[in-house]
C-alpha cells in the first residue's frame, strides 16, 4: 500500500513539474481575442500584397523646395522633386510623441525645417514619458550626414512645437507641454550656431496655452497666448533675445474688441512691424475669417489697428 | 487512544490525498481546455499557485498516511520545498514576461483581468468566467507605457487608466452589467441627457455633446469624441486623450420605454494617473 501511495504521489509530482514547465513555455504570449486575430490575418495578407508590388514614394508636400514623405512608416526627404529619396534616421512614431491629435499622415505643422541647405526635425524622445528629451535632428548636406542636438534635457508631454531659422546661425524653437486643462508650460530656446547648441530663454511665467510665436531678428521675438475662447490677444515681446519678456500693448478699436483675439507671429515690413490678429476658432465677424492688421513702430511694444484684411489676402500675407 | 489518533491522521491524510488528486485533475483539465477553447486563468500566476497548493497538500497527505520517521519527513519535506521554490521561480519569470493585472470588484462578483506582454507593450483585456477562468475579449487601444491604474467606479464598472506610448492618458472601461432590462442596447450619453451637479462640478449633456465645468473651467466634448463601453460608461476625449469617464451608478435605472427622465446618480471620474475618487453627480 505504502509503495503504491508513494508511486502515485511520485507520478503526480513529476506530472505537476512537467505541466508547470510546459505551461511556462506556452504562456509567454498573450492570447489575442478572435477579432484581433482576424484583423491581424487581414493586415498580414494586405502587407503581403503591398510587399509584392514595390511602391513608389509620393511626397506629402509638393510646393516646398524639399519634399518629404511618411510612406511605409518611414520619413524620407527629397531634394530633387521626388526623384531620389533620403531616409531620415528617426522612427516615424517619434515625430508625433506628445500631445498630438492627427492621423500621422503629415508632419506636425512648424515642427520641421525644410530648406536645401538645412533640413531638421524637432521631436521628443526617451523611455521615461515624464522626462522626455527634446531633440533637433538636422542635416546641412542634403541628408548625407545627420546631427542630433539636445534642445531640452527634460520635458513633459510636448504639445506646441515650432522650429525655424532666420539665417545659417540663428534659429529658435518654441515648445510647450505639461498641459492640465487650459494651463501649460511654454518656453523658447535659441541657437546661435546653426542648431548645435540651444539655450533656454527666460520663462515668461504665462501659463495660458500658447498659440504661436516667432522671431523677426536675433533680438526681437514674440509669443502669442490663448487658444480657447480668448477675449483679447495676449502678445509677449522680447527685445533682448529672450532675457526679458513684456506684454505688448495692443490698442483694439472698440468695434473690434472681442472680435480679433489671437495674434499671429508678427513680421517685419520696412521700418515697421506688422501682425495679423485672427478671430480664433469661434469668430463669426464677417464670416469669421477676416483678420485685423495691426502696426507697431516701436519694435512690437505697442500696436495700433491698421485695417481689416480679407481672408484671401490674409492667406497670402 | 494512540490508535485512534493514528486512525484519524490516516483518514485526514487520505482526504488530503483525494483533494490533491482533485487539484491535479483540475490542472490537467485546464491544460487541455486552455488550448482547445482559448480559456485562461484570470491570472497566469494562478497555475503555479494551484500547483504549489497541490504539492503542499500532497506532502501533508503522505506525511500523515505513512509512518512518520525523521528520515522520511526530511526527504519528503526537502523535495517539496525544492519543488515549491522551483514553482516560485517559474511564477516570477512568467510574470516578468506576461504581466497580470487583476482586480476584484467591490462586491466580489467580477474579476477585471488584463494581461500585458511586457516586451511589446500590448495589453489584452480578459472577460472573466466562473471566477477564475477568463477569455481574451479586447486588445487595449494604444500600446502602454508605465503602470495601469484600476479603480472600480461601481460594482460592475472598472476603469483602467494608463499612459499610452504616444504619452497620452487613455482610459479603458470594463463593464459587467446593465441598468436596463438587459435585452436591449442603449446609449449612455442619451440616457444621461440633462444637467448634473456635484461638488464644484457641473455637467451638461445636450445635443451638441457633453460640457464639463470643473472649478469654473469649462470643456466641451463633441459626441464624436465620446466612446461608449458596454452600456454603463462613456469616456470623454480631447485631442485623442481621455479626459473624463462618466459611469452610471448602481441606483441609475434606465427605462428605454418612457420619455421621462431616468432616476439615479451618475459618476464622473477624471482620467489622470494620480489617485482620484469618482465624483457622484445628481440631476439638477
Amino acid at each position: 500500500m505504502k509503495r503504491y501511495l508513494l508511486l502515485g504521489a511520485g507520478v503526480m509530482v513529476i506530472a505537476l513539474v512537467i505541466m508547470a514547465v510546459i505551461y511556462h513555455q506556452s504562456s509567454n504570449q498573450v492570447t489575442l481575442p478572435q477579432s484581433a486575430l482576424l484583423n491581424n490575418s487581414q493586415e498580414n495578407s494586405q502587407e503581403e500584397l503591398e510587399q509584392a508590388q514595390p511602391e513608389q514614394i509620393q511626397p506629402v508636400n509638393i510646393d516646398e523646395a524639399v519634399s518629404y514623405s511618411l510612406q511605409n512608416d518611414q520619413l524620407n526627404v527629397s531634394f530633387n522633386n521626388g526623384e531620389d529619396w533620403v531616409a531620415v534616421p528617426v522612427e516615424k512614431d517619434q515625430l508625433f510623441v506628445g500631445e498630438y491629435n492627427g492621423n500621422g499622415q503629415e508632419l506636425i505643422e512648424n515642427s520641421y525645417v525644410l530648406m536645401e541647405d538645412r533640413t531638421g526635425f524637432l521631436y521628443s524622445e526617451g523611455t521615461n514619458w515624464e522626462a522626455q528629451q527634446i531633440v533637433f535632428l538636422y542635416s546641412i548636406d542634403q541628408g548625407e550626414t545627420w546631427e542630433k542636438s539636445v534642445v531640452s534635457e527634460s520635458f513633459l508631454m510636448m504639445r506646441f512645437r515650432k522650429v525655424d531659422f532666420l539665417n545659417d546661425e540663428f534659429g529658435y524653437a518654441i515648445i510647450s507641454g505639461d498641459r492640465t486643462m487650459s494651463q501649460e508650460y511654454s518656453v523658447v530656446f535659441l541657437t546661435h550656431d546653426g542648431g548645435k547648441n540651444w539655450e533656454e530663454t527666460t520663462y515668461t511665467e504665462v501659463t495660458r496655452l500658447i498659440s504661436d510665436g516667432g522671431f523677426v531678428d536675433e533680438s526681437t521675438g514674440f509669443l502669442s497666448f490663448g487658444t480657447i475662447n480668448p477675449i483679447e490677444p495676449t502678445l509677449y515681446v522680447t527685445e533682448d533675445g529672450g532675457n526679458t519678456w513684456n506684454q505688448a500693448s495692443i490698442h483694439i478699436p472698440e468695434k473690434y474688441y472681442g472680435v480679433f483675439v489671437i495674434a499671429e507671429p508678427p513680421v517685419k515690413e520696412e521700418e515697421q512691424l506688422k501682425v495679423l490678429i485672427n478671430q480664433g476658432p469661434n469668430g463669426d465677424y464677417a464670416g469669421g475669417l477676416v483678420k485685423g492688421e495691426f502696426i507697431s513702430s516701436d519694435n512690437g511694444k505697442t500696436w495700433n489697428f491698421s485695417e481689416e484684411v480679407p481672408p484671401d489676402e490674409a492667406e497670402h500675407e | 487512544m494512540k490508535q485512534n489518533t493514528s486512525k484519524t491522521k490516516k483518514v485526514i491524510g487520505w482526504v488530503l490525498f483525494l483533494v490533491a488528486n482533485g487539484f491535479f485533475c483540475m490542472q490537467i483539465g485546464y491544460l487541455v481546455f486552455h488550448e482547445r477553447f482559448q480559456v485562461d486563468y484570470v491570472d497566469n500566476r494562478l497555475f503555479y499557485i494551484i500547483n504549489i497548493v497541490c504539492l503542499i497538500i500532497l506532502t501533508l497527505a503522505i506525511l500523515l498516511i505513512l509512518p512518520s520517521t525523521r528520515k522520511l519527513i526530511t526527504i519528503i519535506s526537502s523535495i517539496s520545498v525544492l519543488l515549491i521554490i522551483g514553482h516560485v521561480v517559474l511564477l516570477i519569470s512568467s510574470n516578468n514576461e506576461i504581466k497580470n493585472i487583476t482586480s476584484i470588484s467591490p462586491d466580489w462578483k467580477h474579476v477585471l483581468s488584463i494581461k500585458e506582454n511586457v516586451e511589446s507593450g500590448e495589453a489584452v483585456y480578459y472577460r472573466s468566467y466562473y471566477g477564475i477562468l477568463a477569455r481574451p475579449k479586447e486588445v487595449l487601444p494604444d500600446k502602454k507605457i508605465g503602470e495601469f491604474q484600476v479603480e472600480w467606479l461601481a460594482d460592475d464598472v472598472g476603469a483602467v487608466t494608463y499612459k499610452a506610448a504616444n504619452n497620452t492618458t487613455q482610459q479603458f472601461i470594463a463593464t459587467y452589467g446593465d441598468r436596463g432590462s438587459g435585452i436591449s442596447y442603449y446609449y449612455v450619453g442619451a440616457q444621461t441627457h440633462g444637467n448634473w451637479q456635484g461638488d464644484n462640478i457641473e455637467l451638461v449633456s445636450g445635443p451638441e455633446g457633453i460640457m464639463v465645468t470643473d472649478n469654473g473651467e469649462t470643456e466641451m466634448f463633441q459626441w464624436d469624441d465620446i466612446d461608449q463601453f458596454g452600456t454603463l460608461a462613456i469616456v470623454l476625449k480631447k485631442n485623442g486623450e481621455a479626459a473624463w469617464t462618466i459611469a452610471l451608478q448602481e441606483n441609475f435605472q434606465v427605462d428605454t420605454g418612457t420619455v421621462e427622465a431616468n432616476e439615479g446618480n451618475i459618476l464622473l471620474y477624471k482620467a489622470t494617473m494620480e489617485k482620484n475618487e469618482p465624483i457622484v453627480l445628481s440631476k439638477s
